[in-house]
């Protein structure tokens, strides 16, 4: 193991190990643009000029391996003189977008001339004119002006998704980041190259101009849309929830997220939601009562529980751990007669990968669901046993824990004929649909970025996910949900 | 505590007193309408005072050469304004040498304090502190100025025209 002393401080460090790296695990600074932990090492940027001692020029950290004793500097003026020309380099041909620019805010152009370069310029000749706001994909969108060719995308669709869409193109001066003729940048990894690109050449269509980057908070949590179960942050402020992206966690996402769980923030905004509780009255010829207080509707429909014969119970792999125990707790304890069943989604598809990240199995706690029903010894049907039991009427009343992301049930429109056959259903949901309101009672639910749990992921990793927005006030959790019917039905908990 | 003014004898000269007042207000009178050019006084709702240029009223958006907006919709005069009375909807515009425009620019002049931070803030001289300073208005909703306030009210006759010129700074490669 050789010993590197960076700026006087020494750590141990594997042999291979880049200077970037091992400054990187003592917490020192080294700008960089092209170098990536999850990417190849291009050396294209000349940003990480460092100084080793008893080496007459200056070297590159992140292409230079640890010796042993190495002795390396990276702030004294030989090595920030050194930057700031690089940098300026770099700003030669780089047009003065930033008020327009989406990456301004989290920009490392920025950031690198406010540390290293606060210099006027002195070139004198004409910025190089290159295409504005081209089209690369369905999701992202390439500024060739502002790009500085650090090819850390080109790496990316190389090495991470081997799809090989990306270029650079002609030489000198003249180089531009495109794509090949008729193969436009569409894999479902696209977005990562707008996360990885250090200045703002690319960038999400989504995304693009919604906000301005500093308006808006992050906090940290877990993917729910498919079992993997990546870890993200969450971009959002008082208008919504606006991105997301991914967060570093080599065992289980690495660096990378796909396409498809960066648009899960969606169904959470409040315009997307069920933000109050919906009532059918039958003496109001069918109409829908809205708004009355939860904490009735939760006594109202403990009353029918406790009254009805027969109960179904629905549930879906959209919950957290501990919501199911609350939930399994009160209708598997007193509630004997209760007959559980699952509805898996996406059935055909359900065991697929597409070999990165993506699994079939849309859920972000199937695995929960499964070791929370071992644990109350809950045998559960599933949806064909209860459509027959739909229509052998074994049922008046069926409670249905309902997916919280209705766009990964594919199937949700055809299932909802079978609950309708039913005379009630308490329909626990946190979207809106229009043919919810032939359900008895739609009790609005938090989506994940508002309740605390855990979600366990296909490998079995259990991750936390913590309350961090409150976006529909009125919204409940299966917890809640059961301690309120509990009460009202008279099941000590 | 009560005080009684008892009436003195004094008070019994009041004729003086009278004719001492008259006296003044007939000077200026008379002044003013000799010098009518050099009266402190305007006749308000018919004439208005001219402020200096530098004076910080109503907002202004400035306008391009074509007549549409200057405005690129880069949001720091709403980061930088102290009241937070700006909120701006930005939008992608379909000429990628615009690229980013506002369809919406709004500000609550109830809560602005005429700082003119705004004015401080803005890259492209597309915001401006205007000569106007009335501000009145009958219903609430008319104290929220919108863009067509804001850049192409009757004052502005068909709006103010930036010093900020795209195609000038295109031609000298910035």
């Amino acid at each position: 193991m050789p010993k590197v002393t960076i700026n006087g401080k020494s750590i141990d460090v594997e042999a291979g190990t880049s200077v970037i790296k091992a400054a990187q695990l003592l917490d020192i600074p080294i700008a960089h643009y092209c170098w990536h932990e999850g990417l190849s090492v291009a050396g294209a940027c000349r940003m990480c000029l460092i100084e080793v001692e008893k080496n007459p020029k200056l070297q590159i950290a992140c292409n230079l391996p640890v010796t042993e004793g190495m002795i390396v500097h990276t702030d004294n003026e030989k090595v920030r003189d050194a930057v700031k020309w690089s940098l300026d380099f770099h700003l030669i041909n780089h047009p003065l977008d930033c008020p327009i620019c989406d990456q301004a805010g989290e920009c490392k152009l920025q950031d690198y001339y406010m540390n290293y370069g606060l210099y006027n310029p002195e070139m004198a000749e004409r910025k190089q004119k290159k295409n504005k706001a081209v089209s690369l994909g369905d999701r992202v969108v390439l500024d060739q002006e502002r790009c500085i060719l650090c090819s850390r995308c080109v790496r990316f669709t190389n090495e991470v998704t081997k799809t090989y869409e990306l270029g650079i193109f002609n030489r000198g001066d003249r180089s531009v980041l495109s794509t090949f003729e008729n193969r436009p940048l569409n894999n479902n990894y696209s977005l990562n190259t707008v996360d990885i690109c250090p200045v703002g050449a690319l960038t999400s269509k989504d995304f693009r101009f919604k906000q301005r980057v500093w308006f808006l908070k992050d906090f940290d949590s877990v993917c729910n849309g498919c079992s993997t179960g990546c870890n993200v942050k969450i971009s959002y402020n008082n208008n919504g929830v606006f991105r997301v992206r991914p967060r570093v966690n080599k065992e289980i996402n690495g660096f990378w997220m796909c396409d498809e769980g960066r648009d899960v923030y969606k169904f959470v905004n409040r315009e997307y939601r069920l933000d109050q509780v919906v009532e059918r009255r039958d003496d109001f010829a069918g109409a829908s009562v809205k708004g009355k207080p939860v904490a009735l509707a939760l006594q109202e429909i403990g009353h029918k529980i406790k009254d009805s014969q027969k109960l179904a119970v629905v549930v879906t792999a959209q919950y957290t751990v501990e919501e199911y125990e609350a939930f399994f707790e009160l209708f598997s304890g007193k509630l004997k007669s209760t007959k559980f069943y699952v509805w898996v989604n996406n059935e055909e598809t359900f065991e697929s990968f597409d070999g990165l990240l993506l699994r079939g199995d849309k859920n972000p706690n199937t695995n929960g669901l499964i070791k929370t029903m071992k644990k109350f010894g809950i045998k559960a049907g599933l949806w064909k046993d209860f459509e027959a039991a739909v229509v052998k009427n074994e049922f008046q009343l069926a409670v249905v824990a309902a997916p919280e992301n209705q766009n990964v049930y594919p199937e949700l429109n055809s299932r909802l004929a079978t609950f309708e056959k039913l005379e009630d259903v308490v329909w626990l949901s946190s979207c809106v649909n229009d043919r919810f309101k032939n359900f008895r009672w739609q009790i609005p639910m938090k989506s994940y970025v508002e309740k605390s749990g855990t979600f366990i992921n296909f490998k079995g990793v259990e991750q936390k996910i913590k309350a961090s927005v409150k976006i529909i006030p009125d919204a409940i959790d299966l917890i809640q949900l059961s301690a309120g019917l509990s009460e009202s039905i008279g099941v000590a908990r | 505590m009560s005080v009684v003014k008892r009436p003195s004898q004094k008070a019994k000269w009041y004729i003086p007193g009278i004719l001492t007042g008259l006296k003044i207000t007939m000077k200026h009178m008379l002044f003013n309408l000799t010098h009518r050019k050099e009266m402190m006084t305007i006749n308000y709702p018919e004439e208005k005072y001219q402020y200096s240029d530098r004076f910080k009223g109503n907002h202004i958006l400035t306008v391009k050469k074509d007549g549409s907006l200057r405005c690129t919709a880069c949001m720091l005069c709403a980061t930088y304004c102290p009241a937070e009375c700006i909120s701006i909807i930005a939008a992608e515009h379909d000429d990628p040498a615009v690229e980013k425009f506002p369809i919406s620019y709004e500000i609550d002049i109830l809560r602005c304090v005429f700082c003119g931070f705004c004015e401080e803030a803005c890259p492209v001289d597309a915001i401006r502190m205007g000569p106007e300073h009335q501000t009145a208005a009958i219903a609430g909703e008319r104290f929220i100025y919108d863009i067509t306030q804001l850049a192409y009210r009757p004052e502005n006759k068909g709006g103010v025209l930036s010093k900020v010129d795209d195609e000038e700074r295109h031609r000298r490669g910035l």
